[in-house]
């Protein structure tokens, strides 16, 4: 028992931090000796977004406002939901192979090691295409707060940092669950794919959806908490909706559901025969 | 009677059942699997018992689909048992999966677990701190290793770079590196060519040597067989077939031979021979009335057929 204790001692969080640290440092520099590689998929990424801009940009040119809301605020949860995006394509990208490595067992290589599965599988593939839309996302985020004229202030910035943590919780935490569905069915692709195509939807404020979406998307599948309830907290402080301030809380015990959902699966998973 | 505390594992009537869904046909079928309770059950591992003690080379033979995987993942902690008892390492493996994996090594021969895109000496280091290796431990286990295979050339490539025989080699070295009790070998040297299979067998034989490393070696090649193992365990459909030392095996199957012989239409005939009751050239001349010869092999048997061979004596 007293062993047991002194184990988790060891392997604590300054521990995965460590090795996190590590994987980390050593994948970055492995990408990089690819240069062209990396300049090309940083490229495609800007452009990707460039393009998504423009269609943006035009809606707005027919539309002076969607439901009230502005081409600045519209601008302002575009470029918040891509900043959000940011930790879930760079740091949990390795969740689109989960479903290849559980069909051919290879899975079973990442239960052998004396650390948490989840960490171990996840840590290993850094993302760096998500850097360019990250670029892109506090581009276009600084943009609108200048023209909406929002205070800068020691609040507005703690505030700003707290809300996109929380906004990326809840991404994170998506697609934990959809990558997660490969342990028990297969085809998991499309919920993955399904999933990924909803968080697009993020950007547009919920309250433009209809009563049946909006309850969708903010107790099903809860992309509303990745712009639209934690957005409001900065763009109409005086009058936030109780799930606003319930989003960090939500966003945690989302994220944490999704990890025990994803370990349970893992659990679960014996391999394939060899 | 040696005391418990001397073997690495000790197996006690272990039995592994899977519920297997009985799928229907069609769509109709496969939405009325969703809601399904049909189910039955398998019987991977089926009551088996032994007792491996500390430093031995056991390879644990069978064919495919036999139960090895599933006893390899019971015993690494990823598996429960359904029945019996399992204790490697005086713990139990899947209560305590992290403490067990701390004492173990484990490598598949197709399936690197080393980071693809890091350089070798990296994967290393990642490891003595995943695995907490003091400095004075890691250090002298890198000398040996220098002093056992040509590692520098290794050291910088990243496993991608790698040739299969490179890598297999790589993982071999990740395995020990922590210095673990037990090591599991899953067919090893499969696919590699004949110096790099004795280059690989050299290097496990010696790490075991040198220390005491119990070896669990899953292998379909008889040379991994005779170059390694003390001691044989086969299983089949689950259960233990047979479990004795090498010694033994080599007595009673080591007369066994399989004739190959090519007749007209470019057929290959197979006729396995055991030497002490039949003689080969009687079996060829028995063929030579059939039709006129075209090409003769004759070969050490295998490990597939020594086990049929044991499996039929059982049966018989």
């Amino acid at each position: 028992m007293s062993e047991t204790m002194e184990l988790r001692a060891k392997r604590g969080l300054a521990f995965y931090a460590r090795i996190y640290r590590k994987v980390l440092a050593q994948d970055l520099k492995s990408k990089m000796s690819y240069r062209a590689d990396f300049i090309i998929s940083t490229f495609g990424m800007i452009m990707t977004n460039a393009v998504g801009f423009i269609s943006f940009y035009i809606l707005f040119q027919n539309f002076p406002s969607i439901n009230g809301w502005n081409y600045y605020e519209m601008l302002f949860f575009y470029g918040f939901s891509l900043i959000a995006l940011t930790p879930l394509q760079c740091l949990f990208d390795n969740n689109w192979s989960l479903r290849y490595a559980v069909e051919s067992g290879d899975f079973i290589k990442y239960c052998f090691r004396p650390i948490n599965v989840f960490f171990y599988f996840i840590s290993e593939v850094f993302d760096v295409k998500g850097l360019g839309q990250l670029a892109f996302g506090i581009m276009v985020l600084v943009y609108a707060w200048i023209h909406l004229a929002i205070p800068v202030t020691v609040i507005t910035m703690v505030q700003l940092v707290l809300l996109l943590i929380t906004a990326s919780l809840f991404m994170i935490a998506i697609m934990n669950f959809a990558a997660a569905t490969c342990f028990w069915i297969q085809r998991s692709g499309y919920v993955m794919v399904l999933m990924f195509r909803f968080k697009d939807y993020a950007k547009y404020p919920a309250s433009i959806f209809d009563g049946l979406f909006k309850i969708i998307f903010t107790f099903v599948i809860p992309i509303a908490f990745i712009a639209y309830y934690p957005a409001l907290v900065i763009l109409r402080p005086d009058e936030i909706p109780l799930l606003s301030y319930l989003s960090p809380a939500l966003g945690m015990l989302f994220f944490y559901l999704s990890y025990k959902f994803w370990m349970l699966g893992a659990r679960k998973y014996n391999g394939t025969g060899s | 009677m040696k005391n418990e505390k001397e073997y690495a594992i000790v197996m006690n009537g272990v039995a592994k059942e899977f519920k297997v869904l009985n799928r229907r046909e069609g769509l109709m079928g496969s939405i009325r699997d969703l809601f399904s309770r049909d189910y039955r059950t398998v019987t991977a591992v089926d009551d088996i018992s032994i007792k491996i003690p500390k430093g031995q080379i056991v390879g644990y033979l069978g064919p495919n689909g036999a139960g090895k995987s599933t006893t390899i993942k019971m015993m690494t902690g990823v598996l429960e048992p359904s029945r019996g008892e399992l204790i490697v390492n005086g713990c139990v493996p899947y209560k305590n999966r992290t403490r067990n994996a701390e004492k173990i090594g484990v490598v598949f021969g197709q399936r690197s677990q080393l980071w693809w895109s890091l350089p070798l000496i990296e994967s290393f280091k990642l490891l003595k701190e995943i695995y907490l290796i003091p400095d004075d431990e890691y250090n002298e286990m890198m000398e040996l290793y220098t002093s056992l295979v040509d590692l520098e050339p290794l050291l910088h490539k990243t496993v991608r770079q790698m040739s299969l025989g490179q890598r297999t080699l790589s993982d071999i070295l990740a395995a020990f590196l922590h210095n673990p009790q037990i090591v599991f070998l899953d067919e090893p040297t499969i696919g590699l060519d004949v110096s790099m299979k004795a280059k690989i067998r050299e290097l496990i034989k010696e790490l075991n040597r040198r220390k005491n490393t119990t070896v669990i070696l899953t292998t379909h090649d008889m040379g991994d067989v005779d170059a390694l193992c003390e001691r044989i365990v086969i299983i089949d459909h689950g259960k233990m077939i047979y479990d004795n030392d090498m010694e033994h095996l080599k007595t009673y199957y080591g007369s066994y031979r399989t004739l190959k012989l090519r007749m007209p239409g470019d057929v290959w005939e197979e006729e396995v021979i055991d030497e002490s009751q039949t003689d080969v050239m009687s079996v060829i001349s028995d063929y030579q009335k059939k039709g006129k010869i075209l090409d003769i092999k004759l070969e050490e048997i295998a490990t597939e057929e020594v086990i049929k061979k044991i499996y039929e004596g059982v049966a018989g």
